[in-house]
């Protein structure tokens, strides 16, 4: 070794073999190795099969399920407004219309709501409170809907009852169409209600998946938009709103598929009322409020077939509802990389 | 052995190899041998033809600007491109006279003789103790104390052993970047291989550290064959006993490193070397 | 420049409208909580903890549900999160190029987010109906279908983030895939599955609408798991419908510990990923 070279191997090194004496026998080793791998590998690919085995069950088991009353009420049972247990006439035009008119008002309000909010964190706030803030929609979105539920039924319910409902009756009571569609009494409870609960449940989803599409948009693109001299709002709808548009989109749909499918923060305050009321404020009913009021109650196959061909419906609509936004969420998702 | 000194010229020069690498040494043993290897990123052909040895206990360096497939080609000694889909070779590499390419090739087998450590020192998440062990006790069912040997054995191979013996049960990510790497070769060299691949080693390291690095493969290749990818020429010169250039996916020329340094063939390896470009 | 001011006006407007949004939302938050907050302390006592929901107008505790309500978490967790991490491995390393891995990923996100009545009604005929009785284990198995996709998705999720570096430096040294993702990535990808699998249970803990139908409910407390079983969401929603006061306030105090192991459970889960975070 030449001498100009620090030394920096260890003294002992010299003594230690470097290969084994005796290579080791490695094929049984080798055999052993190669079976724990396609074991573990087959047990991975099972489990994630399984997945696909789960939806497929939920379908089939919700078809065969409902086949009763499908078979009996045929596609009358789509568009019919009847829903008599002593008959065994069910029809389920009222709970779909409860399930789309509550989701209405609750995207009506939690849209722009959560936009707005989004605007204010990725553009007006602080970054000392952007954390605080983030936090505090992620623990409103992880508070359970049951929650939500008890509250509207024992404190938002008795509130409305007094003050906004009372209202609104007389508000607009002398316009045309609006007076059907806030003809009083006020209950407290009803279509409305529960419109308000869902829009406060699905918020915290808006809000956030926005926000992050938002915080996704490219600085130098608002830079560029700042530096022609536009105002924060101009930035906001030239350059954030249309990069982030697909996103956005996509998280109102995933949004509005939790809402089309909310069951425990709906019951407490919708009502259970078959009809289709013109007014917001009477009671009516959802799919899911349906389904988790009568279901053990359900007397006769029919009846219980019946509510299985609702939830079929719900599980068909929301299903297409959130292959869109996932899709709609995938395409942002690969644009930002 | 020594290393090449350049000024005093080669010690003990094997017949120069330029391009086919006709007529070997017959003192040396051609551990592997690449034999017309193409490789495909997809559709896009990242090495054309290429043939060239691996000496046993002699160090072979690939150098060449980046992109020109050395790395690549280091990748197919051990088949490690076969993680990824869309990545396939032709042709023949033999290691020991068994072609590594074939389908029936045993992985797990080939990548514990034919060991390599990466350009950033890759750690993994548990004791310096485990780093090295658990790749022992998965081909060998050792006693404790043997097995404490093995790890003692292959710290002190890569001279590491003085300054991690009091904190064998320290996460191995608490190792400065040097150290790191030389435990990802002590972790390489504890499975005992006899063939090491080194894919930029030193390119993550201060010159310190770098120094070690290099004085232990001087050292390592006693009893393996060594292939090192270096980005560095005079590191190429350092180390190595033959040397490869490679350019756009091709190998330029193969020879001992006194030639290649002295006087290489092709212009293109000139102008290489004088830094005329690359 | 009265166009200039008209939209610096424009954008004052609608700035201050982000604002008062995001104070009416903050502000409900604490509405919520408030009610929540102060109801349950006013409803909560010792006898909540150590006594049998009560029959109707009399005085009693939760003790039954929230015992039902951790027997089935538990088996759910048990269940679910084996299968979660198993197919989310596939996922993430045997089939990160497969094809088959897009469709179990597209799938998987529309589980995490389908109606969780849905699933009780699946859980209902396939279990239920077949057994012919309601049972704490079919409510389990709800509960199971529910944590599987938040599995799922986390383990796909922390397993890519595992550096590739990591990856093939362990199959260089010549171990198998297995070995290499049970030494390697689980390792390295610890937190962040812990993490997911307490936002599972997190989740699981608040469902109501899965077990109205499959665990149904039980007065009385019971270990059996082949029969109904009480568990608080379900309890919560029966004595809150109830016309009863003493029932009313049982429910608020089941709200306040539901909401409580709820946050305490995510806020473990935030503080477990800044920690890896931290690394």
């Amino acid at each position: 070794m030449p001498s100009r070279r620090m030394p920096v191997v260890d003294i002992a090194l010299r003594d230690v073999p470097a290969v084994a004496a005796t290579p080791p026998d490695r094929k049984r080793v080798l055999a052993r190795l190669r079976l724990t791998n396609s074991s573990f590998r087959t047990l991975t690919l099972l489990a994630s099969i399984l997945v696909l085995v789960i939806l497929g069950g939920v379908i089939i088991a919700l078809i065969e399920g409902s086949l009763p009353a499908l078979r009996q009420f045929g596609f009358g049972f789509l568009v019919s407004e009847r829903w008599n247990p002593v008959t065994e006439n069910f029809g389920a035009l009222a709970p779909i219309y409860g399930t789309v008119v509550t989701s209405i008002i609750a995207m009506m309000i939690a849209v722009p709501f959560g936009l707005l909010i989004a605007v204010f964190l990725t553009e007006l706030c602080p970054p000392w409170l952007r954390r605080p803030i983030g936090i505090a929609i992620e623990l409103l979105a992880g508070i359970p809907s049951i929650i939500y539920g008890i509250w509207g039924l024992f404190v938002f319910a008795p509130f409305l009852q007094r003050t906004l409902q009372p209202a609104l009756i007389d508000l607009f009571g002398p316009i045309p169409v609006l007076s059907t569609l806030f003809a009083g009494p006020p209950y407290g409870i009803g279509t409305l209600t529960a419109g308000l609960i869902l829009a406060i449940m699905v918020l915290p989803f808006i809000t956030s998946i926005s926000r992050d599409v938002f915080e996704a948009v490219p600085p130098v693109l608002k830079e560029a938009a700042y530096g022609l001299g536009c105002t924060t709002w101009e930035v906001v709808r030239y350059v954030v709103i249309p990069f982030a548009r697909v996103g956005v989109t996509g998280g109102v749909m995933l949004g509005l598929g939790r809402a089309l499918g909310e069951t425990m923060a709906v019951t407490f305050v919708i009502g259970n009322a078959h009809r289709i009321s013109g007014s917001l404020l009477a009671p009516g009913t959802t799919i899911s409020a349906t389904i988790a009021n009568e279901f053990t109650e359900a007397l006769g196959d029919l009846y219980t077939s019946s509510l299985v061909a609702l939830g079929l419906i719900l599980f068909v609509i929301t299903f297409f509802v959130l292959a869109i936004a996932r899709y709609m969420l995938m395409r942002i998702e690969r644009r930002i990389g | 052995m020594t290393s090449v000194d350049l000024s005093n010229g080669p010690k003990s020069v094997p017949t120069p190899i330029i391009g086919t690498h006709a007529g070997l040494d017959s003192e040396l043993e051609e551990k592997i041998s690449v034999r017309n290897v193409n490789f495909y990123y997809g559709d896009n052909r990242a090495l054309k033809s290429i043939s060239v040895p691996l000496y046993s206990q002699r160090v072979t360096a690939f150098i060449g600007p980046s992109g020109c497939g050395k790395s690549t080609l280091l990748r197919i000694l051990n088949r490690i491109y076969d993680l990824y889909p869309n990545q396939r070779a032709e042709g023949e590499v033999l290691l020991d006279g068994d072609n590594i390419l074939d389908p029936a090739q045993d992985l797990n087998l080939l990548r514990a003789r034919v060991g390599m450590v990466f350009q950033k020192p890759t750690p993994f998440p548990m004791s310096i103790y485990e780093n090295i062990a658990f790749g022992i006790r998965l081909y060998d069912s050792l006693s404790k104390s043997e097995l404490d040997g093995r790890v003692e054995s292959a710290l002190k191979r890569a001279a590491l052993w003085t300054e991690v013996k009091d904190k064998l049960h320290a996460n191995g990510l608490s190792l400065s970047g040097g150290q790191q790497q030389r435990l990802c070769i002590a972790r390489t060299v504890a499975v005992q291989p006899e063939v090491i691949l080194l894919d930029e080693p030193c390119s993550a390291l201060d010159p310190i550290s770098t120094a070690k690095i290099e004085e232990l493969i001087e050292e390592l290749k006693t009893d393996y064959a060594i292939a090192i990818v270096t980005h560095n020429m005079q590191q190429a010169a350092r180390v190595s006993d033959y040397t490869a250039f490679m350019y756009l996916g091709e190998l330029v020329e193969f020879d001992t490193t006194s030639k290649m340094f002295t006087s290489p063939v092709d212009t293109r390896t000139q102008d290489y070397i004088t830094g005329r470009f690359g | 420049m009265n166009l200039y001011a008209r939209r610096r006006a424009t954008s004052r407007v609608v700035m201050a409208m982000s604002i008062g949004a995001t104070a009416i939302g903050l502000g409900w938050l604490v509405l919520v909580l408030g009610a929540l907050l102060w109801n349950g302390f006013t409803s909560l006592s010792i006898a909540v903890f150590t006594e049998m929901t009560p029959p109707p107008g009399a005085a009693g505790g939760l003790l039954n549900p929230i015992l039902g309500s951790l027997m089935m978490s538990a088996v759910a967790v048990a269940v679910g999160t084996p299968i979660g991490i198993l197919a989310g491995t596939y996922m993430a390393e045997y089939g990160r190029y497969s094809p088959l891995s897009s469709v179990v990923r597209f799938i998987n996100d529309i589980l995490l987010s389908a109606p969780s009545i849905v699933v009780g009604l699946f859980i209902y005929e396939v279990v239920v109906r077949p057994m012919g009785h309601f049972s704490g284990l079919a409510g389990s198995i709800a509960l199971a279908v529910l944590v599987i996709p938040v599995v799922v998705r986390t383990t796909e999720d922390m397993l890519l983030t595992v550096p590739k570096e990591l990856r093939e430096a362990a199959t260089a040294l010549g171990l198998p895939r297995s070995h290499v993702i049970a030494n390697v990535s689980y390792r390295a990808a610890r937190a962040g599955i812990i993490t997911g699998i307490l936002l599972a249970v997190a989740r699981i803990s608040g469902e109501t609408a899965p077990l109205l139908f499959t665990a149904l409910n039980n007065q009385f407390f019971s270990a059996d798991m082949n029969a109904p079983l009480a568990s608080l969401p379900v309890v919560i929603f029966q004595f809150a419908m109830s016309p009863y006061p003493e029932w009313q306030n049982l429910a608020w105090a089941g709200a306040l510990i539901i909401t409580f192991a709820v946050l305490a459970l995510s806020i473990s889960a935030r503080a477990l990923a800044a920690t890896r975070n931290a690394q």
